[in-house]
């Protein structure tokens, strides 16, 4: 095993949903995990496809929640979410955004290209302090509950295999590939340097 | 009361003494109490010391220096790893001390643990610079930092031969280490890019060419050997996407910092493309043609990159990027660095 427990990021858009989902049962697995959102702003489903409620990261969840029971308590509870609030507040008090976090991880896993993209741009907008390597994994998770579930359930499972490395740096390419091939899916997977 | 009595009359004639005392009391309990305690707490401790000794009051370094570096055979890799942050951040403090501490470092880099290693690398990568800054910048050289320096250079030689070790992620520290050693050791130029944090850094211009001891074409000899070592290591068919990604970041940087290496550069770019390692999985090849395809925008937008814009608008638009894109990341020569209000 590692000299020390991973830590962890796991980076969705809004921190609401991916992100959440595989922060909540991370963190039950007793990993030291963050979750983030690389988004302007955080979206939520609104009434109509084009009219979401957007906050920005200042926002609490509890402070979304109670907007969103004033706006249609059915509606959001029926779409499940005031449910997710709900959950979220209970691990933190508020979305976070990647490009405003400062802490050093040893691995990132992004929930879909577009934020891996925008991790990586991140990482290459700044610069580099001490070259000590961070893996960044991207997964593609569909942005709703079942689809999180699962997502969240795989992520964990490649970071307990990750954890249970006795060097991880050199065996993550060979691990990774062999959940490619478990799980059916493709990952991208480079490193920044921090 | 009498505690009143006593402080404020000294507190006034000496102010320093008193501090000093405390922070040196401090530190003797803390380091006591270091030797006792399991590792999580050990590495506080350890860390509360080290702000005390190198922040707060730097003249206490010398007295605890060998009771820090104690803790270089520490069972844990943690407390190993952190000696070793404390050896750079002492020698960045008080560069003298690289005399002394080279020594410990080099030991590190032979632990039986390669996370001490990496760690040991990324030290060496920093140390490198400082010391040839030191020594660049002393005008008398003294056969102690001769000695310093020669087991510097061996070190150096040492972990560049690491390019070829078994293990990936040592590999990978030592690309970068590779990278930094390039860009100290060849001249900084007008169209440099420099980074804000290492505009203070050495480079092959600042030595001057009549230096008593440190030799300014061996030392750009060095550079282009190191060039010549990574882009050899690049075209190794086996080599792992992580290594080739890492050796992508690194050229782009080369490229943008020292662009007399820009024609190698995309040279380098061009031959890759073309022979992409046949051991990488169909994923991994995704990662390195999305990774390719970034470090290209970035050398493209160089104004040292000119004479290769079709070269690498050429290789954009193999990776799959639309027209209007590469376009839009292509500099127009017409049009002046900074728009003038």
């Amino acid at each position: 095993m590692p000299s020390h427990p991973l830590r962890v990021a796991v980076v969705c858009s809004s921190n609401q949903n991916r992100s959440m989902e595989a922060h909540n049962i991370l963190s039950k697995r007793g990993f030291a995990v963050r979750s983030f959102g690389t988004g302007s702003h955080v979206k939520l489903p609104g009434p109509a496809p084009d009219k979401p409620n957007v906050y920005d990261f200042k926002t609490t969840y509890e402070q979304m929640y109670n907007d969103l029971v004033r706006k249609d308590k059915e509606l959001y509870t029926q779409n499940g979410i005031l449910h997710m609030l709900d959950r979220n507040k209970r691990i933190k008090s508020k979305p976070e955004r990647f490009q405003s976090c400062k802490d050093k991880f040893d691995l990132i896993i992004t929930c879909e290209e577009r934020v891996y993209d925008q991790v990586l741009e991140d990482f290459h907008s700044k610069e580099e302090e001490c070259s000590q390597p961070v893996h960044v994994i991207n997964v593609d998770i569909q942005d709703n509950h079942e689809e999180a579930t699962l997502g969240a359930f795989l992520i964990c499972e490649l970071c307990q295999c990750l954890q249970h490395t006795d060097d991880m740096e050199n065996e993550i390419d060979e691990l990774l590939q062999d959940l490619e091939e478990k799980s059916k899916r493709t990952f991208l997977h480079t490193v920044c340097f921090y | 009361m009498n505690y009143m009595d006593e402080e404020m009359p000294s507190k006034d004639k000496n102010p320093p003494k008193i501090i000093d005392m405390t922070t040196s009391e401090k530190v003797v309990d803390l380091l006591n109490k270091a030797a006792l305690i399991p590792t999580d707490e050990k590495l506080t401790v350890l860390k509360q010391v080290q702000e005390l000794i190198i922040n707060k009051d730097p003249s206490l370094l010398d007295n605890f220096l060998d009771e820090m570096i104690a803790f270089q055979t520490d069972k844990s890799i943690e407390v190993r790893k952190f000696v070793i942050g404390f050896i750079e951040e002492a020698c960045k403090r008080d560069n003298e001390l690289l005399l002394k501490l080279i020594v410990n470092l080099n030991m590190l880099l032979r632990d039986d643990s390669v996370n001490v290693i990496k760690k040991g690398i990324l030290a060496l990568t920093q140390l490198y610079k400082v010391a040839l800054q030191w020594l660049v910048q002393s005008r008398v050289i003294s056969g102690m930092q001769e000695a310093c320096w020669e087991l510097i250079t061996q070190m150096k030689g040492e972990v560049l031969d690491l390019l070829d070790t078994e293990n990936d992620g040592v590999r990978t520290h030592c690309i970068k280490f590779t990278e930094a050693l390039i860009i100290a050791l060849s001249p900084r130029t007008p169209d440099s890019e420099v980074p804000k944090r290492q505009e203070n850094d050495i480079s092959l211009d600042k030595v001057p060419k009549d230096h008593s001891y440190i030799r300014y074409d061996a030392l750009c000899e060095e550079g282009k050997t190191a060039v010549e070592k990574l882009l050899k290591f690049m075209v190794h068919p086996a080599i792992s996407s992580i290594n080739l990604t890492t050796a992508l970041g690194s050229l782009a940087t080369i490229a943008k910092q020292r662009p007399m290496f820009m024609s190698q550069v995309v040279q380098a770019y061009e031959t890759l493309h073309a022979n992409l390692p046949p051991t990488l999985a169909k994923s991994q090849v995704s990662s390195v043609r999305k990774n390719l395809k970034m470090h290209l925008v970035a050398v493209l937008k160089h104004s040292c990159s000119v004479e290769f814009h079709v070269q690498i608008c050429t290789l954009l638009q193999d990776l799959g990027m639309p027209q209007s894109e590469i376009a839009r990341s292509t500099p127009s020569l017409r049009e002046p660095r900074k728009r003038s209000r």
